[in-house]
Order: structure tokens, then sequence, then C-alpha cells
């Protein structure tokens, strides 16, 4: 005991010293706790869980001590620490020690983040520049694979702290502004590139054999019909290989299924090469074809040399065989539609040249602005030029820095362009695409630069913009950062809504919901055919256009927050409800694409049961309750699970049949170092393991015989029991405050660009008071997040 | 020829490893292309190699099961035993601290101790150290490769990943085929308004500086030092633009089927074993993540879902087809740079080569008991070095010796603690 308090008198003297100055003497009223139930395993002598008490100083700035103090708090605050198997400490003693450690820690916390910000010159994600050069320059070539990948940090790719930056990068952004400069400029002054063609069916299809190696679609009377057949490549057009790569506008005439099952036909639209040589295709778009003879227009960037193919694609589908020995395919002597097989089928295709982001007018108007007819013409003159190349690089950067600029901040860009003008062959237009290059490497244009302290009305602008559209704030919010208006919470709620009415908020919900719910991870694995036979493309594809939907939907009508775990609709289209095998009482309506439909009580609904979640958190082969259960913490229940102990190996999964993974994890959890984080980590992953890895409902592991049944059932970590999927939703659907707890932090750290941090629970705790009275409905929450003391920050 | 105890237990402090000699410590900080210094009397690598797989290697089939010279070979190393004594077997090591399943692909060459969340910076990869050190003299400091897409192990200083080149074809053109006149031109003006596009943005990083305050101090600071870097290769590769690229026999790699990562592989490695033998680069890391192996003979699932065998024997047996094709390639490579004549040695002698990975084991996402095979480079191999499986043996302690090799005389690399035990 004595020993103790001498460890400690010299502890806290070391630590006095170390605090802000005028600061009470910070933990001398925690001791006894401390002393009473805690030294016993975190002293020098023990270190348990690598925790030395004695010998830890209270320095919140540094990052990583403070980090540790916070967690030790939290333990405490969440009754983890002591020990169930300890003396729990008196509420009096938990009383103390809570309020006297925290203020402490959100004092320290929240001086270091005024001064320093909590965001620290966050840059555009390669998506956002992408957004932004589109609405800067009015062009609409994809820029997104000309830069580096974004690293997601806590989820997010937005998060400052992760986003790495590198000569290499600065050498991709100056080639990715000439590649878009160079698009402009060649709009503006050359003109649009314009092509339109039309195939008719004789022209794309064969009636019985094709040339060499064919393997196209069969020509039969007025139509063009595309089979179910296996050899690669089947059904590519090559006929329709455009001259240049750039948007297209595909129309099909009179698209229609042939033999019908469930009312439609699946099938697959891409372009590519469609060769060996170059087998690669892109995914346009899902077609989605009924009996019913109907036009159908799909927009697309193709890559010059590359042409369209159009397969049915549904797992489902009972295959045609070629009708050679081959690889090619052949239609001689067979009616394939009496023999029952399904197709898709048109009358044609138009191929044409699109420019959906701008017209040539809007692009000349985005490089040379507001100057008049006089102005234009001394554009032209080298001799006359420099007083307009000075305006437009003005206005130019204004809109690229999203601020206004002077005159002394544009003059090195400026200074770039009067250059290139002594030389001999540039023109006037070359100065000023130099001067532009630069405004579009430049850190103003490339970050988001903040001051520290309250966002000004520009920065705000941004913050917002960035948020909700990926992309540049547009004139009317311009104006309002212009008049100052921006820092009313009625203003900016005003704007959100304004916001996201506008499709591009259609960014929003796709960005989003991508690093929110590990979507962007989707494709990462790819599920076993043989297990799971009917996984297809469309399916795919629908499972992430269901969640976007879904979402979609919340956000549009503020549905309360409790839907993201159990909602008496879904948002489905006919594949995914054939997937999930929903019973008939269910209705859908075949060849309407997504709708919202009335789940009448299935299991389904909500988000977390929702099959690309579940897909996420599988790995194609088996499911992980350990997996799913921290993904389910950490994303929805805002529950921060730590890292594993280093050291402790996973568990490898078998699926030879006789182990179940739940008898696997037993064995694992039986393990006092695992079990305190594995009672919050697993009872969502449990209750979630009637769905398998494609997110289709099962009773037992495979189909043989010896195949052990699921068990779904659990405790919470609070101690109520669940015995399934239902009663586990039961459980957590009456916690809307903690959903939207955690619901507000995930927005908060991909609006912002920073992880949440101590001095940010009290300004959360407030917003998801304040969307109390809405139901905690999910644009309010939104509302209140983006008028936050938090978002208003740097 | 000095024999070697292989322990696993207690490991030579670096003052004994000094004392003995085996490698040229004591020699001041040098040039490492001075033949002056060049104290070893062997052959001395100039070149490093590293290739690296995303999904692990099955132990069972890649590991001996005894260790020293006269191991017997796992199932993977049969077809390997003409190149026996030119490659070392390492088991039980591992990065200490590196963890977090697939996301410790980051350290793979860099050893840096990760949290989950990723929100500690990385530092700088071996062969970009190497690069940094000696890759002035070459066209190209380093090559940065990956079958399967942009996403490599290489990190700068800043701790900033390299995006990775993934078609065989254009590293070919990058490296030998010469641009048109016309191209260079357009190449030198490129350069020269990057460069001075590149002055004006190192001054807009330091007015913001002033403008926002202390807090952004180190993102700006990345700023700097990026532009600087940027000017520098620049100014290199003006250097470079009107010098005419060594001209090979081979032809450009053509028709690899896009379903076929062994085959990917093996077109990225002939690629790199010309790079080599025209002395076009010196330092190459190449990553295999391409997920598509359902065009090698009897494998018709993907790459990925193969690694979750769940102990599937016939998901087990398609592994294997994929993995045996990935070492057999990396055998041909160095059976191809033996037989390159490099003066009084051949281009093995002076290349080092890595086969590792982040994984142990793919199916439980294990950090730990890396597969590791090192080649070449003037070392005296043919044996395997087994260290402990439970407590593993650090690997950046390999990566130490092949920075002494280069002549390299750091002392220590990310979490080494002194060199590798038995390796000579």
């Amino acid at each position: 005991m004595n020993q103790f308090f001498n460890y400690f008198a010299v502890l806290t003297v070391a630590k006095l010293a170390l605090l802000p100055l005028g600061a009470k003497t910070p933990l001398k009223d925690i001791e006894p706790f401390l002393e009473q139930h805690c030294f016993s395993c975190h002293d020098d002598d023990v270190r348990k869980g690598d925790l030395d008490l004695l010998n830890l100083t209270f320095q919140p700035d540094d990052p990583d001590n403070f980090k540790t103090w916070a967690r030790i708090f939290d333990r405490v605050h969440d009754g983890e620490m002591p020990p169930k198997k300890k003396r729990p400490p008196s509420s009096a003693e938990k009383k103390t020690f809570i309020a006297t450690l925290q203020p402490i820690l959100y004092e320290a916390d929240k001086k270091t983040a005024d001064e320093k910000g909590r965001v620290h010159f966050r840059r555009l994600t390669r998506r956002e520049y992408q957004y932004t050069m589109h609405d800067l320059l009015g062009v609409d070539l994809p820029l997104v694979d000309l830069l580096p990948e974004d690293p997601a940090t806590h989820g997010f790719e937005t998060v400052a702290s992760g986003q790495q930056l590198s000569h290499h990068h600065l050498g991709r952004y100056l080639d990715a502004a000439d590649v878009a400069l160079n698009e402009a400029f060649r709009r503006a002054i050359k003109g649009d590139e314009t092509y339109k063609k039309t195939y008719a069916v004789n022209e794309l299809g064969a009636k019985e054999k094709g040339r060499g190696n064919y393997r196209g679609p069969q020509h039969r009377g007025e139509l063009c019909i595309h089979w179910p057949m296996r050899p690669q490549f089947y059904g590519r057009m090559p006929i329709t290989y455009v001259p240049k790569s750039g948007w297209y506008r595909i129309t099909f005439k009179g698209m229609r299924a042939i033999n019908p099952k469930n009312g439609v036909v699946w099938g697959t639209l891409e372009s590519g090469v469609c060769f060996s040589d170059s087998p690669l295709t892109y995914a346009i778009s899902t077609v989605e074809a009924t009996a019913k003879p109907e036009d159908m227009v799909f927009e697309a960037w193709i890559q010059e040399g590359h042409g369209l193919r159009l397969i049915p694609n549904d797992a489902t589908l009972k295959t045609a065989s070629n009708g050679t020995t081959g690889g090619a395919v052949s239609y001689k002597g067979r009616d394939l539609e009496k023999e029952g097989y399904a197709a898709l089928a048109h009358r044609g295709v138009t191929i044409e040249r699109i420019y959906p982001n701008a017209t040539r007018e809007a692009v000349r108007k985005r490089l040379f602005g507001n100057i008049n007819q006089v102005e234009h013409k001394n554009l032209r003159n080298k001799s006359t030029c420099r007083p307009i190349i000075r305006k437009l690089v003005n206005q130019f950067a204004t809109r690229a820095f999203r601020r206004p600029v002077n005159t002394k901040e544009v003059e090195p860009y400026l200074k770039l362009a009067y250059d290139s003008l002594e030389e001999k062959n540039s023109t006037p237009f070359d100065a000023l695409q130099v001067a532009y290059r630069a405004v579009l490497c430049s850190p103003r244009f490339l970050s988001l630069p903040e001051k520290a302290g309250a966002l000004d009305n520009w920065a705000i602008a941004s913050r917002l913009s960035y948020m909700l559209w990926n992309s540049m704030p547009d004139y009317v919010l311009r104006q309002a950062a212009q008049k100052g208006e921006l820092k009313k919470p009625d203003v900016l709620k005003r704007h959100v809504d304004r916001m996201l009415a506008d499709p591009k908020s259609e960014r929003f919900i796709d960005s989003f919901t991508k690093q929110w719910l590990s979507l962007r991870d989707f494709d990462l694995t790819s599920p076993d055919l043989r297990m799971f036979r009917h996984w297809d493309s469309i399916v795919s594809v629908s499972m992430q256009e269901e969640t976007r939907a879904f979402f979609r939907e919340l956000i549009k009508h503020n549905l309360p927050v409790k839907h993201l775990i159990q909602s008496d609709f879904a948002m489905l289209n006919e594949r995914l409800y054939r997937h999930y095998q929903l019973k008939d009482n269910v209705s859908l309506e075949p060849g309407k694409g997504m709708q919202k439909v009335d789940l009448k009580g299935a299991p389904r609904g909500g988000l977390i049961t929702q099959g690309a979640i579940l897909k996420v958190t599988a790995n194609g082969t088996t499911t992980s309750p350990v997996i799913r259960g921290v993904w389910v913490n950490e994303r929805i229940l805002g529950t921060h699970i730590p890292p594993p102990p280093p050291g402790v190996p996973a568990i490898e999964p078998d699926i030879r049949g006789a182990v179940s993974i739940r008898d696997q994890l037993n064995k694992h959890r039986s393990s006092e170092a695992c079990i305190s984080c594995h009672l919050k980590i697993d009872p969502a992953g449990f209750a979630l393991e009637h769905f398998d890895p494609v997110g289709k409902w099962r009773t037992k592991y495979g189909t043989s015989k010896k195949a052990v049944s699921v068990d779904a059932s659990g405790t919470t970590p609070e101690g109520t029991d669940f015995k399934d999927i239902v009663q586990w939703k039961s459980i957590y659907v009456n916690r809307p405050d903690q959903l939207a707890r955690g619901f507000a932090e995930q927005l908060t750290i991909y609006a912002t660009g920073a992880p949440v941090r101590f001095s940010d629970r009290s300004p959360l705790n407030q917003i998801v008071k304040n969307a109390a009275k809405n139901k905690y409905g999910l644009r309010t929450l939104l509302k209140e997040v983006v008028t936050s003391d938090i978002f208003l920050h740097k | 020829m000095k024999n070697v105890h292989v322990n696993t237990r207690k490991h030579l402090s670096r003052r004994s490893m000094l004392k003995s000699g085996s490698i040229a410590l004591g020699l001041p900080v040098l040039d490492a292309m001075t033949p002056a210094f060049s104290a070893a009397p062997k052959a001395r690598a100039r070149r490093f190699v590293g290739v690296s797989l995303y999904l692990g290697l099955h132990q069972p089939y890649w590991k001996p099961e005894n260790d020293g010279p006269d191991y017997t070979p796992s199932p993977y190393l049969k077809p390997l035993q003409d190149i026996r004594n030119d490659f070392t077997v390492i088991s039980g090591t591992s990065h200490p601290r590196v963890t977090g399943g697939h996301t410790a692909e980051s350290s793979i060459w860099s050893a840096c101790p990760n949290q989950r969340n990723g929100s500690s910076r990385n530092t700088i990869s071996l062969d970009q150290l190497m690069a940094k050190h000696c890759g002035h003299e070459t066209r190209f400091p380093s090559l940065v490769l990956n079958t399967g897409g942009e996403s490599s192990p290489s990190y700068t200083e800043n701790g900033a990943m390299i995006p990775a080149e993934r078609n065989p074809v254009k590293v070919f053109t990058k490296l030998f085929v010469n641009d048109s006149a016309q191209e260079q031109q357009r190449q030198a003006e490129l350069i020269r308004r990057g460069r001075s596009i590149m002055d004006v943005i190192g001054s807009e990083a330091k007015t913001l500086q002033r403008e926002l305050g202390y807090g952004d101090r180190e993102k700006l600071d990345n700023w700097f030092t990026s532009v600087r870097e940027l000017e520098r290769r620049l100014e290199a590769n003006e250097d470079w633009i009107y010098r005419s690229k060594p001209t090979v026999k081979a032809k450009p790699p053509a028709n690899i089927p896009r379903n076929n990562a062994v085959a990917v592989e093996r077109a990225m490695l002939d690629v790199i074993f010309l790079a080599l033998q025209t002395d076009s680069t010196r330092f190459i890391t190449l990553h295999l993540t391409d997920n598509q192996v359902s065009g090698l003979e009897g494998v018709d699932e993907s790459y990925h879902g193969l690694s979750h065998h769940g102990r599937d024997e016939d998901k087990l047996d398609q592994l294997a087809i994929v993995e045996q094709g990935v070492i057999n390639a990396w055998a041909d490579l160095i059976r191809q740079l033996k037989a390159s004549e490099q003066g009084e040695h051949n281009l093995l002698d002076e290349t080092m080569l890595m086969l590792t990975s982040n994984l142990g084991n793919a199916s439980s996402h294990d950090n730990r008991n890396l597969p590791a095979l090192f080649a070449g480079g003037g070392f005296k191999h043919g044996r395997h070095l087994a260290f402990d499986q439970k407590r593993n043996y650090p690997l950046p302690n390999l990566y130490l010796n092949a920075l002494h090799q280069l002549g390299l005389q750091e002392e220590s690399f990310a979490t080494s603690t002194g060199t590798m035990n038995g390796l000579v």
C-alpha cells in the first residue's frame, strides 16, 4: 500500500508539471479509485493489456497518451473495467471518477481541437476531383482513373489524416489537368465531334452462322435475338465499334423478352473489344425486358475501338448449347424459342455521340467567362490580350479556389501566362491554358484550406457542397456565402433541402454509402459459384442499388433511424425478389426496376439484412459472426471495437461440414483475454448467421446430410437473450438514440474529414437530442450535423 | 566457407556481426557504384526485385519440414531443385506489430507497424530506400508493378503509396520503345512547363502555411517535399528524353490472357528480366493481386475465393495449381538471371530476389509465419532457415541484410533487431 502511494506521489508531481497552467490538480481525486480498482492488474509489474498506470503520465497534447486516458475513461464509464470477477466500484466511486476525469479530458481535447482544428488540410478525393473538374470546365471525361486510389481511414476516403501525397500524386495532377483542359479548349475552339450510326438487325446478327468464329446474336425476321449461351464474348456486335472514346447514347429499338418465365428476362449491356487479345469488358447497364417491346436508352462512356455486347444474364436461366462443336455459335436448323429458351430481342440499335455534362457554349462560357465581344476580339490578339487574360484568370481562380481572390494572389499564375506569351509559337489561348493548368494543380484547388476556429462562409459553402455534391459550390451557394448567410442554421438547412433535391445529390448517396457501409469493397471477393449457383452479375448490381435506393428513400422522406435495423418495406427489383425467396404475399411488378415493396413482416426489412451488407461482410465462401459483429457495432451501433491483441490468431474457417463457425468460436471465446470484447462483438454476428455469404436465408451450413444447423441465438452485451435476428432486431429497434448517435458520428467523419474525438462527444449528444423531436429522421440528423459546432469549425 | 549455426532462440548482436566481419560493415558511407569501395570479395548485389503475393502461400505446401542445408523440399519447392543452391527458404518470420490481415499489404516492404484504422503513417519501403540512395544512375530509379491493379506495397518517405503500373505492354513501351521526335519535344515541353508550375505551387504552399497556422504544418510540409521531389524528377527526366532507349531482341508482350494471373505474372517477370539486363532500373517491386485464375488448367474459381478454402480439399487442389504457378514463374526468372553473364558474374549474383507476402495464412487472415524465399545477391543459399513458429523472428532483419549487401550502412530498418541470423 505504502509503496503504491510513493509511486503515486512521484507520478502526480510529474503529471502536474505537464498540465496546462491554471488547471486544477487533475488526477488527485481519482487516485483512490485507481488504487483500489486498477493497480492490482495495471501496475509496472503485471502490466495487464500492456497498461502500466503507475508510470502513465498525463500529456493531453500527445495523441497517443490522450487516447490511452480516453480509453481508461471509457472502459470504466461503460462498466467494462474493473472486470466482472473483481469487486465492482460503488456507484459513488464511479460517479466521482467520471465527474473528475471527464471535464479534464474534455477541456484538454477541446483546447487542442480549438488551436489546431480537427481537420488538417483535407484534399479532394479523386471522385471529388473528377466532379469538380466536370462542374468547373464542363467536360465529361472520366478522370478518376488518372489519379491514384484513395485509401480509406476510419472507413472514409475523406479523412485528411489518412490522405497521402507524394510527387507521384503531383505528377498525376499535372497530367490530369492537361487532359481535361485540352478537351475543354478543343471543344470551345474547334467544336464538338458528331457521330451517329443506326444498325439494322441483319447487320447485327447472323441468320444461321456467321463468318469465322461467330459469337454474335441471331437475326430472325424483324428481330435480333441474344440467347443465353456460354461461349466467352457471346452476344458481341463488332460492327458497333466506335471510332473515338466518348459518351454515347445507345438506343435499342423494341427491346423485348422471349419466353419470360417470371415476367421478365434480365440481361447485361457491356462495351469492349470482346476478343481474346483484349478481353476486358465494361458494364454499361443491366437490362430488364418484358414481353412488351419497348425502346431502351442507355448512356455510357465507350472507349475507342470498343463495341456493344448484350447477353441474357440470369443464372437461373437454362443455357442453350452453341450448336457447333467449336467455340462459335450456330443457329442452323434450330428453333430456340420453341425449345423454350428465354432471350433478349430487339429491332436494331442507334449509337450517337453525346456530351451529357455541358454544351459547347457552356464550356466556352466556363473558359472565357463574362467577357464582351470587344474583349473576345482582343483576346485573340497577342498584343492586346493581356488585360483580358488577367480578367479571365482572376475569374477562373475565384471559382476554382471557391473563394474570392485578390490581384496579388493570382499574380504568380498570371506570370506563367505572360511568360508563355513571350514564346514564339504560342497563342493567347495557350497562355490562358498554362495559367489554368497551374490553378488546377494548386493546393488551394486540390485541398480545402480552412483556418483554425469558426469557419468563414466560403469554407462552410465548400464543406456543404463537397458533402452533398462531392463538388464545388454552385452559383446559389456562392451567392449565399458572398452575402454571409451561411452561419444561420435555418439558411443552412434550406440549402440542405435544395441541394438534396438536385440530381447531383446522387453523388452523396453513392459516396457516403460506399464508404460508410464498406460497399467500396463489394467486389473484393466473388462468391463460390458451386456453392451459390444462382449468383450472377444482375444480383450483384441489384444488391448495391437496393442499398442505395433504400438510403435514398430514408433521406428523401426523413424516415426514422430505426429503419437501419428494421423496416416494413424494401427497395427491390424482380431479380432480387427472387433471390431473397420472398413469400407470395409480398408483391412486386416485374419490369419496373427498383420499387418500394411492402414486406408484410418478412425478416428482410432494414439496412443490416440487405444483400449488399451481408455479402460485403462475408468472404464469398463463409460467414464470420466476428467480422459481421464488428461491422454492425462500428458502422450501425456506434460502438467502437478495439483491434485484437497482437498474436491472437483468428479462427481458420472449416467448410468441410461437421463443425460450425460457432463451435470454433466458442473455443476462442473461452479465453479470458478474448471474451470481454467478444461479448460485444459476437451477438450481432450470431443474429445474422441465418444469412449466407450471398445474403440468402439459410437454416443449415451447406446442403450435405451432415450439415450443421444454424444457431442464431445469443445474448446482448447488456444481458438480453434473443433467439434469432427477428428478436435481435426487436431489441435494437427500440434504441433510436444509440442508432442516431452512431449515424451522426459516421456522417460527421465523412462530412468533416476527421474522426470523431473526445470533445466531439457533447456536440454529438446535442445533435441526437435535437433530432429526437422528429423521431430521429435521417434528414433531420443530417441537418443537425450540418448546423453543429463540429461542422462549422475547422 | 564459414559454418553458420542457425539459432532460433537468441540472435547475434550487431556487435558480434561486426566482429565476425562477414559483412563489410565497417566501411564509411559510400557510393554504392564506386568499385574502389567494393570490399566484398564476391560479386556485390546492385539490384533488388521484390515479388509479393497478396494472399500468402498455403503453408503445408511451401514450408519444408526440416531445416538446415539438407532440408527435404516441400511440394512447392520440388520443381526448384535445380536451383536449390541459389535461394534460401525462410520460415517462422513476420513483421513485428504488423497486423490487420489484408491491410498489412502496406507493410510488406516497409515493415511499418500499423494500426487497424490505418491512421498511422507508413514509412519508406525497402525498394524505395534503395532507389533513393542508388537509383539515380539508371533511367528509372525504380519500377513499381502490379498484376491486378494500381495498389502497391512501395511507399515514399512521406508514407504515400506509389501507384503501380499494371500493364506489361505499357511497361515494355516505357522501357524500350523510343518516342517519336515529336513526342520527345512534347515531353520536353511538358517537363519545362511542369517545372515552372511546380515553382508556383511550392510558393503557394508556403503562403498557405502562413495563412493557416501550425495545425496544417505537417500536411503542407508534405506539399513542399512532394513539389521538390517532382522538380528533381522532372529535371532528371529532362536528361533522358533525347537519349535513346536500349534495344532488346524480345518482342513486346502480347495476347496475355486476362483470366490467368500466372500468365500476367510471367509477362511482367519477362519485362523485369529485360529491365535488369539492360540496366534500365535496379529496383523493382511486383505485387501480385490479379484475382483471375480460371484460365489455369484445373481451376474454375477466383484466386481470392480459393484462398478462403475452408480446408476443402478440392479448393486446396485448385489453390495449389495457382500457387505452384506463381512460384514456378518466379523460379524461371532466377534461372534466366543465372544464365546471363555480366562480366565475371552472372546477373543473379548481382540481384537480390525475394518472394513474400503479408499473409501467413490467408484463410484466417493471419499475418504471422509469412512465406519467404530469398535468392541471389551473392549470399550463400541452399538452406532452410527455420525460426520459431510461435514467437516469430523479425523479417525486417533480412531487409537490413539486403541494404548492407547493397553497400548501404543502415543501422536498422523499421523494427529490425539486427541482421538475420544464419544468413551470410
